[in-house]
């Protein structure tokens, strides 16, 4: 069987596999086997590997550099107290992708020819059941900018591959407000975003407090995108987009990638108990109600994509109840045309919006 | 006068599960309990602490017990380890330390110790501790480009290449294109963490430079984690040094690393003076100052609680020194162990650079 080519635009392979601890080059269910009882409870049954990207196409994704300032976090093990630290945490994040390239099990895209050739040899692969397969596009990006030293700095991370960066994470980065904060940019932002931008990296606005989203937007003109991010209409709280957020990323060109967390689905989901100790309600018909949210205020489907952020510290107890592991993304196809999306809106939503996206915007060495 | 050290780890804790870093901040002054760390910048300043080893630490085993931050692959351990590569570069650029890459920059940092100010970079030179994040003899080239300039095979149990401490057994086959290429690089061995059979094919293996960076003495305290007499005068024959470790678990002949029985929950009892017996009897076998160093291994995995209970934070070493003249030696025995003699082995070891 063909099906269809999906682009993820938001994983944290390289925190799954550091810290977590995960060998990614195993099939899902035997990463729930090697997994201790404290990783599970601190982040739940695994869903992301590579041989499970394989199986259900997902052959591109944005991959993360993921480490942030925040003396505070116990939970995640990339929280720090010093930028410096976040800087070697994240180049080890950036290290664990080239040591899988040098494998064969990924391959890093720093070219457009580099995408076109992962988009088409993908869109022609037949799936494997097995897991095995071509080498998986990676788009390297960042959640939460602390890594970047300075920006003097951007360059020597554009060329390692980085094309998409968000200023913040949870909490009060070294550029900016993030979530579940309330406040605006910080000065270190103005310069780093000019940076950013004569590099041709596309900002990424999730994690940014409304504050700081709109701030943003006024003194930043260049690309940018959301790559978790789910419709405040339908779950409230401020880790969503109002809809007047979502318009002005449409206005913009930019691309939301619809995020399969039950916190940002569910509005009765609740974080003060733990994952395993609750069901969601939310499922995959959840995320096609988002993505439909999307399209119906832009009044077209250019502007959804997919950023599940199925790795980013849950499992698949705070997943989809009907997904087992990220393989389970094509049955988005049956309801997204159910919905009403053609084929093509389909396609466009499944990749072709996130790839539209990244082509526009990367430029090549002459 | 500075203390030339080997194996520092500033970044200990940084690891999958450790606790968060202290590195730059100051050290916390009150509250007792495990993990306390007493290593950080400011305290190495203020120790006179100008020049250490600092580790690369990431090895492929899976993680169980009190041995929980192995990692599952080598492409993890890599990873892991250009982390540790990237905090010391980061903290390079912020003028925190300087790199060592060539005897040069040996001399000039050694040079510019008498005047140097209060916030005067540490000297850094890359090691070491457990050869997994190297992914093969063609990743030697870019850990030397980095900066590497000594390593240990094994850490803890079975790895990528052999044996280490708590196992027996000696070196897998791929060990030994490795051991060449290492060689070929210039870069130093250290047999610290070789379990005893590997630690003899190492040594028949190796014509490069040797060296133990934190190693004790088996004839005062039990366990393959120690050298024992012939391994001591082994390493001498071949002009090695011997960094000596301020660990109560490695210091206390009750504790043996063969036998997880005797490991022991309860905080230190010896003092620094214990370190001082060990020193001692390198001397005393090889009838010569010039195979012993510091390597306390002060921030490898425990805190206050395990280290000399006449010890606070690592700027204690300058009162160590003292110690060491009060047991009789003089102020040239004592420079030869506080720099000296790794200032030498490590002048051999590095590049001649360009001047």
């Amino acid at each position: 069987m063909k099906g269809r080519l999906i682009v993820d635009s938001h994983l944290d392979l390289g925190f799954s596999a550091l810290q977590v601890n995960r060998d990614l080059m195993q099939p899902a269910a035997t990463i729930r086997t090697h997994d201790p009882m404290d990783v599970l409870d601190n982040f739940g049954s695994c869903t992301v590997s590579l041989p499970e990207l394989r199986r259900g196409k997902v052959g591109i994704v944005c991959a993360t550099v993921m480490s942030r300032l925040d003396p505070t976090d116990r939970a995640t093990r990339t929280g720090m107290y010093a930028q410096s630290q976040t800087h070697g945490v994240g180049r080890g994040h950036l290290a664990y992708y080239q040591a899988l390239d040098r494998l064969g099990q990924v391959e890093m895209l720093h070219t457009r020819r580099q995408l076109d050739n992962a988009e088409h040899r993908w869109r022609e692969a037949e799936i494997p059941a097995d897991g095995s397969g071509p080498p998986i596009g990676v788009v390297l990006s960042m959640e939460s900018a602390d890594p970047i030293l300075d920006p003097d700095q951007v360059p020597e991370w554009h060329a390692a591959g980085l094309r998409m960066v968000s200023l913040s994470h949870y909490g009060t980065s070294t550029y900016s407000h993030g979530t579940a904060t309330e406040g605006g940019l910080l000065p270190p932002a103005g310069p780093l975003l000019k940076a950013l931008a004569a590099a041709g990296i596309i900002i990424d606005v999730t994690h940014l407090t409304d504050e700081a989203h709109w701030e943003l937007l006024s003194c930043y003109d260049g690309p940018i995108c959301a790559s978790h991010h789910n419709c405040r209409a339908l779950t409230p709280g401020q880790r969503q987009l109002t809809n007047d957020m979502i318009l002005s990323i449409a206005e913009r060109g930019g691309v939301i990638g619809a995020a399969f967390d039950a916190w940002m689905l569910d509005p009765a989901w609740r974080r003060d108990l733990r994952p395993g100790d609750q069901q969601t309600a939310a499922t995959l018909q959840t995320v096609v109600e988002h993505i439909d949210h999307i399209a119906q205020l832009t009044g077209t489907s250019q502007h959804c994509g997919i950023g599940t952020d199925l790795d980013g510290g849950f499992g698949a107890e705070q997943a989809p109840r009907d997904l087992n592991t990220i393989a389970d993304l094509p049955n988005l196809v049956p309801l997204l045309h159910e919905k009403g999306f053609s084929s093509q809106d389909v396609d466009g939503i499944l990749a072709g919006n996130w790839l539209r996206l990244l082509r526009d915007h990367w430029r090549d060495p002459t | 006068m500075y203390t030339l050290r080997e194996r520092e780890d500033l970044l200990a804790g940084q690891g999958p599960s450790g606790p968060h870093p202290d590195a730059l901040c100051k050290l916390p002054r009150d509250g007792a309990g495990k993990g306390i760390p007493t290593v950080a910048l400011p305290e190495m300043r203020s120790g006179g602490i100008g020049i250490v080893l600092s580790t690369i630490m990431s090895r492929v085993q899976v993680p169980h017990g009190a041995l929980s931050d192995g990692m599952r692959t080598q492409a993890a351990a890599h990873a892991i380890g250009q982390s540790h590569l990237h905090y010391y570069k980061a903290l390079e650029r912020q003028g925190e330390v300087t790199f060592i890459r060539t005897a040069h920059d040996l001399q000039q940092v050694a040079a510019a110790w008498p005047s140097r100010g209060p916030d005067s970079p540490i000297g850094l030179i890359l090691s070491m501790e457990s050869a997994d994040p190297i992914l093969g003899p063609d990743d030697v080239e870019f850990w030397f480009e980095a900066g590497l300039r000594s390593v240990s095979l094994t850490h803890f149990g079975i790895n990528t290449w052999g044996h280490g401490t708590g196992t027996k057994g000696g070196l897998y086959a791929c060990a030994y294109p490795l051991l060449e290429a290492l060689q070929a690089a210039g870069i130093a061995l250290d047999v610290t963490h070789a379990a005893d059979i590997a630690f003899w094919q190492l040594l028949e293996a190796w014509d490069g430079p040797l060296h133990a960076s934190h190693c004790n003495c088996r004839s005062l305290v039990p366990g393959q984690r120690h050298l024992s007499d012939e391994m001591i005068k082994a390493l001498a024959d071949r002009g090695g040094v011997i960094g000596v470790v301020f660990a109560e678990p490695m210091l206390n002949p009750d504790w043996n690393f063969d036998d997880p029985a005797s490991f022991s929950a309860s905080t230190a009892q010896r003092s620094m003076t214990a370190v001082v017996d060990h020193i001692d009897h390198i001397c005393q076998l090889t009838g010569s100052i010039e195979h012993v160093a510091l390597g306390t291994d002060l921030d490898g995995g425990f805190g206050r609680e395990w280290a000399p209970t006449d010890y606070d934070t690592i700027a204690d070493l300058q009162r160590f020194l003292s110690i060491l003249e009060r047991r009789g030696y003089g102020p040239a025995d004592r420079d030869a162990i506080a720099h000296g003699n790794l200032l030498r082995f490590m002048g051999d070891v590095l590049p001649k650079g360009s001047p």
